[in-house]
């Protein structure tokens, strides 16, 4: 079957993907490059999460080597900081899920979406 | 050495020169009063003696304290100062009068209630806070700002209403006006007090009137709200209800309910609403705890929660400023743009989160030491819980949707000069106060300041009877768990981000309880108003219709014209009565 290749599966028009807006980076701000040139390197993620683990981890590992203090008990377990900020973490985060259904609502509910103040640059 | 100006009221200073302000047209003189002001304000609270009364009045009868400076005054006064010279830095790129001066104004009474020394004067500068700082959302000019600041404004006079209330109350039973903490609430006026507070210190089902008007308000408008109304709420309470036990629960309930509204809130200044809201709740339960540890926990966490947070909202300011919106799902990729902004950010966010070096740290580790010290173990859990919700909705989703995340291919101009000079001082202290001491530098500086040092404690350390001991926050159990609990949530947010799970930030209106008064409350008040527009009308017909029928009858009874004046009989027996009556009274009058 040929379709036009602006067509989908079922016919309707959709937009060339080329002609989005391609974010550019030729009008970066100089300081953006030195201090954050690194971000948008490819590797960047994987190496942000490979550090954060071994970081994480040596960190219990410490724990098992101090012999902490603490006023209650349970506490001085090794890893329960780790345990109990990885799962306080992941619960505020995967409970926007059934909280954002129940309670988000349009945009313009109250009938108030337009909310930017006068003081904003005015070309913008 | 405290000569004259060691005894006037910072405060009052503000108030003038902010008042006056609104009505110097020149931007450039104004602007430079609104600089000098606070700093001429901080050298004056230098020269102030402690723990006596520097200026009373005698007004109908009633003695007031107008200046008092103790060690628990003197830290939340200086962190309010602090605050409006950073404020008026980072507004002098615009040119409106009224804000400029409200500003200061507002700054000025929360200065001069903070150092106030009895309940009237408090409450005469606590009402000047909410009537000048009703002028910072007034001047966002949208229709949403304009109903949104009536219903501010609202909230904030009945916060008042219910002080004068309470303090009239106090005055009758105890004679005197004087700022006592309370023992219990049993005593007079007690309840009242801590309902006006609570209103002002956004406690859980009376917190919405801050994340409804906040993130309404002008860009500069936002920043300043941040800093005044909930702290002298806060110092309020270290004032007058330490070691209450009902506040240490209600403060873990206020830590914990906003981190879940401001992971699915879309408008990030509303995000950072709800984590001052959050921020709150660390600082009232330490209140309640009330022991010199807990309360040297609230006013440290509160002196470093002005800065950071005013900091925080300096940078969705500089966004909103120049991209026109501070929504999460329009903007992205920022760093690319605004690169000193997105540092000052950054510097913001790890302060709130706790990161050790930074001011969070010094200032939360006390409150969770103290709560964990007197056994509350729910509560602790509750904070700590919350001490990851900080990190999620301030540390990572402010700057990292803002900043970073998916580019939105917005390029603007980076933040102008002066607001990038106030983030910078502001990302100064909150590294300065946070680092280790090292030659005086570092946390030192601010634990020195704390309202229960050995050498000046302020009247509310001693009531709970407890030793005052100096502490240590950069211990290798702090530092190790602190940074377990952040590096462990990190790695959540890595993971979820990368499995997809994180949820996606979409437009909206999220419900809160300003839904109950916003929708079935306008609701009962416009059916109630139709209603009565024609039940009224009816009900005035009916009685007027009753009225005219009643009166014609008894006018065509006893009217000249009427059935009893007809013939000649009834004249003369009229004649007759009016004698008979005259002669009653006659000898009525004789007789006695």
């Amino acid at each position: 079957m040929n379709l036009p290749p602006e067509r989908d599966a079922s016919g309707r028009f959709v937009k060339p993907e080329q002609d989005l807006p391609q974010p550019n980076d030729d009008d970066m701000h100089p300081m953006s490059r030195v201090l954050f040139g690194w971000v948008s390197a490819p590797r960047t993620p994987m190496i942000l999460l490979v550090l954060t683990v071994v970081i994480a981890l040596g960190l219990v590992l410490v724990d098992f080597a101090v012999n902490r203090h603490e006023y209650l008990d349970f506490a001085n377990a090794n890893g329960f900081y780790a345990l109990w900020g990885f799962a306080a973490f992941a619960l505020a985060v995967l409970s926007g899920w059934p909280l954002g259904k129940l309670l988000r609502r349009d945009e313009d509910y109250y009938g108030e979406a337009d909310t930017t103040p006068q003081d904003v640059e005015h070309d913008s | 050495m405290s000569g004259l100006l060691g005894q006037i009221n910072p405060g009052l200073l503000l108030i003038l020169v902010g008042f006056a302000g609104c009505l110097i047209p020149v931007q450039r003189v104004r602007q430079a009063l609104m600089v000098a002001t606070p700093v001429v304000a901080i050298l004056m609270l230098a020269m102030a003696d402690r723990g006596t009364d520097l200026a009373t009045a005698s007004v109908i009868g009633l003695d007031l304290v107008l200046y008092k400076v103790d060690s628990l005054s003197f830290i939340f006064g200086l962190a309010f100062l602090i605050a409006s010279l950073l404020n008026a830095i980072y507004a002098l790129h615009t040119d409106d009068r009224l804000q400029d001066g409200m500003a200061l104004a507002y700054a000025g009474a929360a200065v001069a209630a903070t150092f106030a020394g009895d309940l009237m004067t408090l409450f005469i500068f606590w009402e000047i806070t909410a009537v000048s700082s009703v002028f910072l959302i007034l001047r966002a000019g949208t229709k949403a700002a304009y109903q949104a600041a009536m219903r501010y404004l609202g909230v904030q006079i009945f916060s008042g209403v219910l002080l004068l209330d309470g303090l009239a109350y106090v005055y009758k039973s105890t004679g005197s006006l004087s700022l006592e903490a309370f023992t219990s609430f049993d005593q007079p006026g007690a309840k009242l007090i801590f309902a006006a507070f609570a209103i002002k210190a956004a406690f859980p089902f009376l917190h919405n009137w801050l994340q409804d008007a906040y993130p309404k308000a002008t860009v500069v408008g936002a920043v300043v709200l941040s800093a005044f109304t909930t702290k002298l709420a806060v110092y309020a309470f270290a004032r007058m209800f330490p070691g209450f036990e009902m506040l240490i629960w209600i403060g873990a309930v206020m830590t914990v309910f906003p981190v879940f509204f401001a992971v699915i809130e879309n408008d990030l200044r509303k995000v950072l609403s709800y984590s001052l809201n959050n921020q709150l709740g660390f600082m009232i339960c330490a209140i309640g705890i009330g022991t010199p540890l807990a309360i040297n926990g609230a006013a440290a966490h509160a002196f470093a929660h002005i800065i950071y947070k005013g900091l925080l909202f300096m940078s969705m300011g500089a966004v909103l400023y120049r991209v026109g919106t501070a929504k999460a799902s329009e903007l992205g990729g920022l760093y690319k743009s605004m690169p000193w902004t997105t540092i000052f950010c950054i510097i913001g966010a790890v302060s709130i989160s706790a990161f050790p070096l930074f001011s969070g740290f010094v200032a939360k580790a006390m409150t969770m030491s103290a709560v964990a010290k007197e056994g509350y173990i729910i509560v602790w859990l509750m904070l700590l819980f919350a001490s990851a919700g900080v990190l999620e909705h301030s540390g990572i989703k402010i700057p990292y949707f803002t900043f970073f995340g998916h580019d939105s291919g917005k390029r603007v101009k980076e933040a102008p000069f002066n607001m990038l000079l106030a983030m910078g001082m502001a990302a100064f202290i909150c590294i300065a106060i946070g680092l280790p001491t090292i030659g005086g530098f570092g946390y030192g500086w601010l634990y020195n300041m704390l309202p229960c040092t050995v050498t000046a404690p302020a009247d509310v350390c001693l009531a709970s009877g407890k030793e005052i001991k100096p502490y240590a926050p950069y211990t290798v159990d702090h530092v190790l768990t602190q940074l377990q609990l952040l590096m462990f949530a990190v790695l959540a947010f890595i993971l979820l981000k990368r499995f997809g799970l994180y949820p996606p930030e979409k437009p909206g209106t999220i419900l809160d309880t300003d839904w109950l008064l916003r929708k079935p409350g306008y609701g009962m008040v416009m059916w109630a108003g139709t209603v009565w527009g024609k039940a009224g009308p009816a009900l005035t017909a009916f009685f007027g219709r009753i009225g005219s029928r009643t009166f014609e009858k008894i006018e065509t009874t006893f009217s000249p014209r009427g059935a009893l004046a007809r013939g000649p009989l009834t004249l003369g027996m009229a004649m007759w009565s009016a004698v008979l009556l005259g002669v009653v009274m006659l000898v009525v009058l004789l007789a006695s």
